[in-house]
């Protein structure tokens, strides 16, 4: 069961609403990549041929500070929270999901429930220790106190209207 | 362990000289939790990002262990009188 959820969400780990966006296959097939593998490998009824392995994973040695760099850069608004958009799985990701939900923008999410360390990068890079965590055009905005705030007094109505929800042309 | 509504409370008194503070605990007492509502002079001319970081950096220590504060108000002594009156006016009328 845990392991069904864990790939489901993680086939939306990153929701692009609406889709098309460019650099979504670089960021699907790096899950795959970081995708943890509950193969116990003590299990004496294995060969060494049959044990798991993830070359990707060893080499590429992804920094997760670079993902998190490229995420902010690529799209216009992103968030790291805990559950997927469609999926929430705290209040406060849910809240911040709803406020953003009230406009027109496409809205990238990762989960970070996901990965551990993803989490501990995103914490690092914006100095914050909470989730959800909301970039706006590769500015740290905040959390749900801050995007719930800024909704009720225009703030992210003014920080969103550059942003539209068809794909801007490259 | 947790943490308690008085460490809370005593951490930003203490680094923040709040003129008003209200803490709550919303983890039904496991101390995971909290609602804060701050005033304090160190906002003066922080925008609502910068004074959360502030009080998230005075509660450092604490933040290993809590898992969800909510920082409902940090408001200026000024922002503050002005809301207080605000809302006095609207339970008058």
């Amino acid at each position: 069961m845990a392991r069904f959820l864990s790939s489901n969400a993680l086939l939306k780990a990153i929701a692009t609403l609406p889709a098309a966006r460019s650099n979504r296959n670089v960021i699907g097939s790096f899950y795959q990549n970081g995708l943890r593998y509950s193969t116990v490998p003590s299990d004496p009824d294995t060969h060494d041929d049959f044990r798991p392995t993830n070359k990707v994973q060893d080499s590429a040695a992804v920094s997760f500070k670079d993902v998190v760099e490229q995420d902010v850069k690529e799209n216009p608004v992103m968030i790291y929270m805990k559950g997927v958009p469609d999926f929430p799985q705290c209040g406060f990701s849910s809240l911040a999901v709803r406020v953003l939900k009230h406009y027109n923008i496409p809205l990238s999410a990762r989960n970070i429930l996901e990965d551990p360390e993803l989490k501990s990068a995103v914490k690092a890079f914006s100095h914050w220790p909470t989730f959800p965590q909301i970039f706006i055009k590769g500015e740290f905005i905040g959390g749900s106190d801050i995007i719930l705030n800024m909704h009720q007094n225009g703030e992210l109505k003014e920080k969103l209207k550059d942003i539209s929800g068809s794909p801007k042309p490259e | 362990m947790g943490v308690t509504k008085e460490q809370v409370e005593s951490s930003l008194t203490s680094k923040l000289k709040p003129l008003h503070l209200e803490v709550i605990d919303t983890s039904g007492g496991c101390g995971a939790s909290f609602v804060i509502e701050i005033v304090s002079e160190q906002f003066e001319g922080k925008r609502l990002l910068e004074r959360h970081r502030i009080v998230n950096a005075a509660l450092e220590e604490e933040m290993k262990q809590i898992h969800a504060l909510s920082i409902k108000k940090a408001l200026t002594p000024e922002q503050w009188k002005q809301q207080q009156e605000a809302e006095k006016s609207k339970s008058d009328a």
